[in-house]
This record gives C-alpha cells, structure tokens and sequence, in this order.
C-alpha cells in the first residue's frame, strides 16, 4: 500500500501521479475529493488526524506533499512508523526492497543519494507530470487535534512563480521597501514576475511571503532571472540554479552571486531599474 | 496598583521557571564548502546551523524571563568550541552525543531519549539544518516524546502552561495553542541571536558539558554527495550604468531571452 497526501490539491497531484507509476494500490488523505487513488480520505487537514490516517494503512511507502505543513506531518509518520525519510526528493526509484532517492543537500551545494529501507516515508513538490483518474471510494474523516488554530491569516497566493517565463528578484541590495517599484517596473516592463530573497520575503515584508525563492521558497527554471541587489547566498541559489540565463547586478564584484551568473553589472540596483527602464520604452 | 491587580489578574500569578532543551546541530559552513576537480571539499569550518542559533536565543529568552533552565543538546559533531559558542549565549549545561552517521530518526531517537530522561516543559528546535535540512527533528521527538508539535513559528508567547505561536505556513499564518509540553520549531525570524560578550565566553568554559555515545542504526544512508552546480558565463560588465545597461539589452537580445 502506498499512500498520498497534501494538504494542496496540486501537489497532491505530483504525488500521486509518483504513486501511479509503481503499480500498487494507493490510498490518499486530501483536503478535497480527487479522484487519483483507490480510497481517498478527505479531511479538513488536522495535523494530528492526518498523522493517525496515514499511519494506520501500514504502508510501505509514503509520499507527501512538499508544503511546510505537509513536511511537519511526514516527518511524524516517519518516526510513527519507524520509518526511513527523505523529504523534497527530486528522484526516486524502486530497487528490490530498497528506495533509491535524490535530494539536495548543504543548503543547495550538493546533489545527495540516499538509499532508504521500506517502509519508507518522502516528500515531493509540484511536478509537471498529472495522474490518471480513476474510481475513487471516498472516506469523510475529521476530528479535532491537541493544537487549537486561534486565527487564521490566508496569505494571498500572488504569483505562480514556478511557471514565470522571466523572473526579476530583489534582495537586501534593493535598499528599501520603497525602492521595489523600480523592480517592479522593471518586471513590467519586461513581462516578468516579481519575486525576492528570504530576507525581503519572510523577514521585512517588503514583498509577500509567497515571492520568495530559494531552498526554503519556491524552486523556479524560468528563461532568464535576474537577481538585483542578491548576494547569492547557497539557499537563495538552491531556488534558481537550473534558470536560463541569469543575470545579476550587484555593487560588489566579489558577492558569491558572481561566479553563479552569465552576466554580472557591475551597478546600483536602483539607477539599474531606471536605465534599463528607461531603454526599453524608449 | 490594587486597581491594577484586579484589572490585571496576571500580574499577580506567580511564574515558574520554565525548564527549556533546545537541540542544536554542529555542521559544516555550507558558505565555505567549495568544488574543486569536481568533488565537493567538505573539510571546512563547523559552525552552529544557522536557524538553531534562534531556538537557543528563543530558549535563553524563556529561561531569562521565567527564571527556569536552558539545556542544550547536540547530536553527532561535538566539536567542543561550537559547543561553547552555545553556552556563551546562555545555555546552562550541553549533553553532548557523539554518533557514526545517523539519519534524522537516529538523531531523534538519541534527542527523545535525553527528553524523556529530562521531562522538561519545552523542547525547541530550528525549522531546519543547513546540511540536511529536513525540518523532521521537531516533529519527530515530539511524536517519540508523545507531546503537541508547532512547527515554523516565528513568535511564540507562554502564558502559564499555555503557548501560543504564530505558525509561518506560506502563504497562510496560523494563531495555534496548546498546553505545554511541547515542542516547538522556530524560524529564522523569530529573533535576532545575541553576540556573547568575551566574558560570557570565559565563563562558558565553567559550565558542563556531558557526553554521550549514541549506536544509530540508520534507516536511511547516504550514499553518495555531488556537487550540485551549474555552470556560468560569468560576463561582468562594469562602467557607467548607461553604457552597461546597453550592453545587457544587447546581449540579452542576442541570447533571445528579451
Ligand atoms: C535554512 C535556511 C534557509 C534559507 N532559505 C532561503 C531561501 O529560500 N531564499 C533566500 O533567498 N534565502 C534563504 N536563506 C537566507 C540566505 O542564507 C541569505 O541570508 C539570503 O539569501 C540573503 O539575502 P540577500 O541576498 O537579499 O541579502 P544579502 O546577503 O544581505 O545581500 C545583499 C546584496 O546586495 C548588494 N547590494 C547592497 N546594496 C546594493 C546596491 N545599492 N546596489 C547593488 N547591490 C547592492 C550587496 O553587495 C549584497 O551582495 C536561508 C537561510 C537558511 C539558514
């Protein structure tokens, strides 16, 4: 038995398109009814519920999604089921009685394989692969856990930054909330979508927390990236390596970002926006 | 102030020092680890991961404000001036458990067992390492621990036996409580890690540190680490902003990525 969940109705998908392709019976746990395994449990998401249904399949293989919540569920049906665990795995493959898995590791500087014994329990992101329909028997199962939700504050979900063609980043280097609009027009300019670093994300709010790219972020391949003011820190880096072209544009020559670029200006971030603002509409 | 005290039926509960275990992780500089003929050169500086730097800021804070314990535990490398770095910053004591490779469930049955042992009312951890980041440490002692878990909080605030955290789950914030005890992982913007002063670092070395030996048996293994890198043109352009700003539409255009 395998089983699949994720408390986002596409990452779900990616998972369980996984789960079709090793030919075993799948059972899912999901927020809403999608009909991608042999049962489903649709439940209102609990962690502690979530944790007790996929537990309870005995399965040999878990596949989760990659959302932070998701992660904190797997990593306890890990330690429920005594189980080996690989989170955010770019690769799998099924050898005998034995998992083979790729992920990244070092914060984004290394590429590890790890061999894992069944049963065994592994996260997965959003992929391009979707899975066959199929006839569903849907099981309802809610319940309340030992951690009360006092508010819920739903973010906005702003962008689909994994599938932007053109991405223009902002970091530290942009030197205030105020100064954005030059990237932004930028982005606009150039059709691209408006994203940014841990730091301008999560830390300052200089832009939603849902812009952020990196090994903690989103993991983007647009055609081309640029990254103003960004030093190129390995988790920023781990969220934009496989990009096109990647363009940066940082005052010091010397930032890590350098030997991680085609093209490095040599420049401030702001006078960069208005310059090449100022070109591509004139 | 009689007015206050009945306005205000906190102020007169009477707090008890909380007693915290933060787990922190002893890893290479992951900003130092460098490729050279293809292979990663590992044998860099080691430092406090990153993000466990504010679980034991997080654990100090709560010991200092309660006026309970801060205990310290690390799994795996226990390079003893890393350790210190960690009582410099206000950690009492640090059990120290020295491990062969262990997977994160190796780490978390050595951590779970020390837990146990200690019955504290907090255990704090970071979201994540910066080697094997696998946010699973937290979740896992507690499910071993049999206790609530609160993962990726970027504040908390105790009030008696009751915490409440603010939960980053991008793109979503969550408000959640429960009672302690509990474990509790922190994000990098909880706080800002304290600097210890030269005398904090003296007087770390008279603080303890145990050490242990923990046989894994590890479900996972690592077989193979490769650099994961990409290669660059690494053009730079530098001039005036006007003349290498053309030189980037132009080339950008030639690569038909504009
Ligand atoms: C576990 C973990 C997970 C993480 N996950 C992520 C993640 O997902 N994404 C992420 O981005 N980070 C992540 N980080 C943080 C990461 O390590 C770096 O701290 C962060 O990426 C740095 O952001 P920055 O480049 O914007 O800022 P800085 O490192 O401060 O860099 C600013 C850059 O701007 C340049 N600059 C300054 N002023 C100007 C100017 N006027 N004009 C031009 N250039 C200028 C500077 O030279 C510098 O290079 C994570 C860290 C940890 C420990």
């Amino acid at each position: 038995m395998i089983v699949v969940f994720s408390e986002d109705g596409e990452n779900f998908k990616s998972a369980a398109a996984l789960a079709q392709s090793l030919g075993e019976e799948i059972a899912g746990v999901a927020k809403q009814e999608l009909k991608f395994t042999n049962k489903l449990y649709v439940t209102d998401f609990d962690e502690d519920v979530v944790v007790d249904i996929v537990s309870k399949e005995s399965p040999t293989l878990v596949i989760g999604g990659d959302t932070k919540r998701d992660k904190t569920v797997a990593a306890r049906v890990a330690a429920r089921l005594r189980a080996a665990y690989a989170p955010s795995v770019v690769d799998l493959k099924s050898q005998g009685d034995r998992f083979v898995v790729k992920r990244i590791g070092y914060s984004g500087v290394a590429l590890a394989t790890l061999t894992l014994s069944k049963p065994a329990v592994i996260t997965v992101g959003k992929g391009d692969s979707s899975p066959k329909e199929m006839q569903t028997q849907v099981i309802r199962q809610e319940g309340k856990g030992r951690v009360r939700v006092v508010e819920r504050r739903e973010g906005k979900g702003t962008v689909d930054l994994g599938s932007a063609k053109i991405i223009v980043s902002v970091g530290r280097g942009m030197g205030s909330k105020e100064n954005v609009k030059y990237a932004q027009e930028l982005a606009d300019a150039i059709g691209a979508a408006l994203a940014g670093s841990r730091p301008v994300t999560a830390e300052m709010g200089w832009l939603p927390e849902d812009r952020q790219v990196g090994l903690s972020g989103t993991k983007v391949k647009p055609k081309l990236y640029l990254a103003l003011g960004i030093s190129g820190q390995p988790q920023h880096l781990a969220g934009m390596k496989d990009s096109g072209l990647v363009v940066a544009v940082n005052k010091d020559k010397n930032a890590p970002i350098a030997e991680n670029c085609d093209y490095l200006v040599v420049a401030d971030t702001v006078e960069f926006c208005q310059e090449m603002v100022k070109r591509l509409k004139g | 102030m009689l007015a206050d005290l009945l306005i205000h039926p906190r102020l007169v509960r009477v707090e008890v020092g909380l007693n915290v275990v933060v787990g922190f992780k002893v890893v290479p500089d992951e900003t130092l680890i460098k490729v050279s003929s293809g292979k990663l050169d590992m044998n860099v500086a080691v430092k406090i991961s990153t993000y466990d730097k504010n679980a034991i800021e997080e654990a100090v804070r709560i010991k200092e404000s309660t006026g309970g314990k801060a205990i310290g535990v690390t799994v795996g490398n226990t390079d003893r001036k890393t350790i210190r770095e960690a009582l410099s910053m206000g950690v009492d004591e640090v059990v120290a458990i020295s491990t062969q490779y262990t997977d994160v469930l190796g780490t978390a049955t050595a951590i779970a067992e020390e837990v146990r042992s200690m019955n504290p009312d907090l255990v704090l951890f970071g979201e994540t390492t910066t080697d094997g980041s696998t946010s699973g440490l937290g979740p896992m002692v507690a499910e071993f621990w049999g206790v609530p878990v609160i993962t990726f909080a970027k504040s908390i605030k105790l009030d008696g036996k009751v915490i409440r955290a603010e939960r980053s789950l991008t793109p979503v914030v969550e408000i959640v409580e429960t009672e302690l005890p509990t474990v509790v992982t922190v994000t990098g913007e909880i706080n800002s890690p304290r600097i210890p002063t030269l005398r904090q670092i003296m007087e770390s070395s008279k603080k303890p540190v145990r050490t242990k030996e923990f046989k894994s048996s590890p479900m996972a293994s690592l077989d193979s680490v490769e650099p994961y890198l990409v290669q660059r043109k690494r053009i730079v352009l530098e001039g005036k902003t006007e003349e290498v700003v053309q030189k980037l539409i132009e080339a950008l255009r030639k690569e038909g990525a504009l």
